[in-house]
């Protein structure tokens, strides 16, 4: 029997230690899911960005459980793991377009002190983005420092059921 | 003679063009109805049905907005 990889003294049914966690608190956890996959779902923002996105702010804050999953939208949308692997040092690696760097600046400075986030690095994405998408670009991204915390205050750990 | 007035700058992102009374709908959440409706769902069943105090809740909050530097 596996071991539930937490702080936490008790936990919930799921199929890995975050859903165990979160299901402490059902009600909300149903929220959060049908909050968090909207962005993905609804297409508010392209998948690619997204997920890059999603596991730069996972690498900044070492959260293991983020960092081992791949969200399906993007994998089809064609994020290979090549591209994933050269993640942690994008600011020297080829590959990354001109938007993806100004959105993986921009998420960065929203993890790191986003109350030093200057118009010269919001720009560019709105201009990319717009209005509307970059609305949602800062909602998804707020999900994702929000949870990467939320695993990292827990221990919360990657460790799939057995199949 | 006075220094001309500076106005403070604008959001980054423009206010939604169908605003009505509603203050967090017409932010700039408004331009993402579907997200801010989920959001609400899911920050409505934090504030009402949660097992913390309010007051701890409440805590939490204004001090992550003073952190933040947030007026809102």
């Amino acid at each position: 029997m596996l071991r539930f990889m937490s702080w936490l003294p008790e936990s919930g049914p799921g199929r890995d230690d975050f859903a165990r966690s979160f299901a402490l608190r059902p009600d909300l956890f149903e929220a959060w899911k049908e909050f968090a996959s909207i962005f993905w779902e609804k297409r508010l923002v392209d998948p690619v960005l997204l997920e890059l996105c999603r596991l730069r702010v996972a690498q900044l804050h070492g959260a293991a459980y983020p960092l081992s999953t791949r969200m399906r939208e993007a994998t089809e949308a064609g994020l290979d793991e090549p591209k994933i692997a050269r993640l942690a040092s994008w600011w020297k690696q080829p590959g990354f377009t001109d938007l993806e760097r100004a959105c993986l600046r921009f998420a960065e400075q929203f993890v790191l002190d986003a109350k030093a986030i200057s118009d010269e690095e919001a720009r560019p994405v709105v201009a990319a983005l717009g209005d509307a998408g970059t609305v949602a670009f800062v909602e998804a991204l707020a999900i994702f420092d929000g949870f990467g915390r939320f695993c990292r205050m827990l221990d919360v750990q990657p460790r799939e059921e057995p199949a | 003679m006075s220094a001309p007035r500076v106005e403070p700058p604008g959001p980054r992102v423009k206010l939604p063009e169908r605003r009505g009374n509603d203050p967090i709908s017409a932010s700039v959440l408004g331009h993402q109805p579907e997200a801010l409706q989920a959001f609400m769902k899911l920050y409505g069943r934090l504030w009402s049905h949660g097992i913390l105090p309010q007051s701890t809740k409440e805590l939490a909050r204004i001090r992550n907005a003073r952190t933040l530097d947030c007026g809102i």
